[in-house]
């Protein structure tokens, strides 16, 4: 295990379950484990710690998911051109640490790293989805609220999800991670219906950015692993962060992608600008107030959001889209939480509409 | 003043100027330099109330910028020149504030200079103005039209058209085109 936990809580009834059993059974034998009768009050933040919710991403938790475990991306909008990205929700939070996090914001009032223990109840909800729209393909991902992989040594959820997507056409499953906890992964068949991506930041940006990360050569090691374990593979520069040498660093990191990853074997790239609500914005420098990347030339947006300033943004957009048209490979590519006109700036073209680009991922 | 002084001296200003406790303790937690320049500044030019909050805000977050204290800020000529100019103590903090928001957006601020350029020469007749979005907070650029007949708009339209290049061009540097 690469990430400490200080307590470990076990909501009654879930002891015996399969996943429970590999949690409890994987766990160094100091580790206090309590049995509550309702886990929701070990969920809450530590009021008594320095960083309460920091603390209390440190405390696992095992319970059943008691609404539906698949969801609209939540990042969609009217506002914005989405991908269409389904969201598998199989754990909630993170053991890593970014600073620009929005789950500092989203999950403020609970932010223990839960994971379901009836999360094989899932795949009867993913298989009524099929059912009901014969002929369509979703992409769907475990990695929005929770990193994919960053707690795969414990749980091995990655094995179950795999199998069972493995024998659905229509289904596309994308572990997101920015770990490269892949171990489980080079161990079953995807038969090409698994995709994993990674989230790219140049190593600036991890240095003072994401604690407790995989490096970005990590990172892209990994995806080579899994690329010749059957993988397919795409990549997030989301965040991209408008520091002052942004362009040069990402740059330099789009090309150390492609010596490893040759664009054709890159099933899509996304990119979104650094995007904080004002009150995410607080919480994040409140939190790690050294951080020179959470004080960029943001400028509140229409959106309500602060953001690097529209032409700023949009020529880093620009100059990554470029180098990837340039690597010679037709690249699907997409922009997160951005309106149709910046689609037009940067790609020159409209975007597709979610259900379309969402098929055309899920595909890729 | 030693720093016993000098902080009694910050406390007072703060309790004069009904500084939020939290900018207070925020003043207080930078180092000796940095609090007594600040101190020597927000005197010399009668900061009121929201010009000391947004002036420690920007001062904080362009010293995590820049790897540098307050008291180097404070120090770099551009903010010294405001300091010791002549002039009336309101119009040197209001170029004080405008001087430290140059330092906290100085891309942001280049391109805005560079846009308002490329408008200016467009040397648009009365009538036809044209307004940037605020802060470049998005890609949209608005054109207004103001006639009171229609020989008017006829007029104005025709100059419009015949300025479409130049207003394509700054949509594009908007839209992040170099």
């Amino acid at each position: 295990m690469r990430f400490e936990l200080d307590a470990v809580f076990v909501e009654h009834g879930c002891e015996s379950s399969a996943l429970a059993t590999r949690v409890l059974g994987a766990l160094p034998r100091e580790l206090p484990v309590t049995i509550v009768a309702d886990a929701r009050e070990a969920t809450r933040p530590v009021a008594s710690a320095p960083d309460p919710f920091g603390a209390g991403k440190r405390r696992l938790v095992i319970a059943p998911r008691k609404t539906p475990f698949l969801m609209p991306c939540p990042a969609g909008s009217s506002k914005f051109a989405c991908c269409g990205y389904l969201v598998l929700t199989l754990a909630s939070n993170c053991p890593m640490d970014c600073s620009y996090c929005f789950l500092q914001e989203y999950l403020a009032d609970n932010p223990a790293f839960q994971v379901y223990a009836n999360f094989a109840d899932s795949f009867d909800e993913l298989d009524r989805l099929v059912a009901n729209a014969r002929g369509r393909s979703f992409r769907v991902g475990t990695g929005e609220l929770a990193d994919s992989l960053a707690f795969d040594s414990l749980t091995a959820v990655s094995r179950d999800l795999i199998d069972f997507f493995a024998t659905r056409e229509n289904l596309t499953l994308e572990l997101k991670t920015k770990t490269d906890e892949i171990e489980n992964l080079l161990e079953v068949d995807p038969r090409g219906r698994v995709l994993v991506s990674w989230t790219l930041s140049p190593e600036a940006v991890h240095r003072s950015s994401e604690h407790l990360t995989a490096s970005p050569a990590q990172r892209i090691a990994a995806a080579r692993a899994v690329l010749d374990a059957g993988y397919r593979v795409a990549f997030h520069f989301d965040p991209l962060i408008a520091y002052p040498e942004a362009e040069r660093d990402y740059l330099l990191l789009i090309d150390e992608l492609l010596d490893v990853v040759p664009p054709k074997h890159i099933s899509f790239v996304s990119m979104g600008g650094l995007r904080m609500t004002p009150r995410l914005r607080g919480a994040a420098r409140a939190r790690f107030p050294g951080d020179p990347m959470l004080c960029g030339e943001d400028v509140l947006a229409a959106d309500g959001r602060f953001r690097a300033f529209t032409p700023l943004r949009l020529s880093l957009y620009r100059a990554l889209a470029d180098r990837f048209r340039k690597a010679g490979a037709e690249i699907p590519a997409y922009l997160c939480m951005e309106p149709a006109s910046v689609h037009q700036h940067v790609f020159g073209a409209q975007p597709m509409r979610p259900a379309t680009i969402g098929e055309r991922l899920a595909r890729s | 003043m030693n720093a016993d002084q000098i902080d009694a001296a910050i406390r007072g200003l703060a309790a004069e100027r009904r500084l939020p406790p939290s900018h207070l303790a925020r003043w207080l937690a930078l180092d000796p330099a940095s609090r007594a320049a600040m101190l020597d500044l927000a005197g010399a030019l009668r900061l009121r109330t929201g010009q000391l909050v947004h002036a420690l805000e920007t001062l904080e977050e362009i010293a995590v910028r820049e790897h540098l204290t307050v008291a180097a800020i404070l120090d770099r000529p551009e903010i010294r020149r405001v300091a010791t100019a002549t002039g009336s103590a309101p119009s040197r903090a209001s170029e004080f504030l405008d001087a430290l928001r140059s330092l906290r957006y100085p891309l942001l601020k280049k391109m805005q200079d560079e846009l308002r350029a490329e408008v200016s020469a467009l040397k648009l007749p009365r009538g036809i103005s044209i307004d940037l979005p605020k802060e470049l907070g998005s890609d949209e650029l608005s054109v207004s039209l103001r006639m009171r007949s229609a020989a008017e708009l006829a007029h104005l339209l025709e100059a419009l058209d015949q300025r479409r290049p130049a207003i394509a061009r700054i949509i594009e540097m908007l839209g992040g085109k170099k």
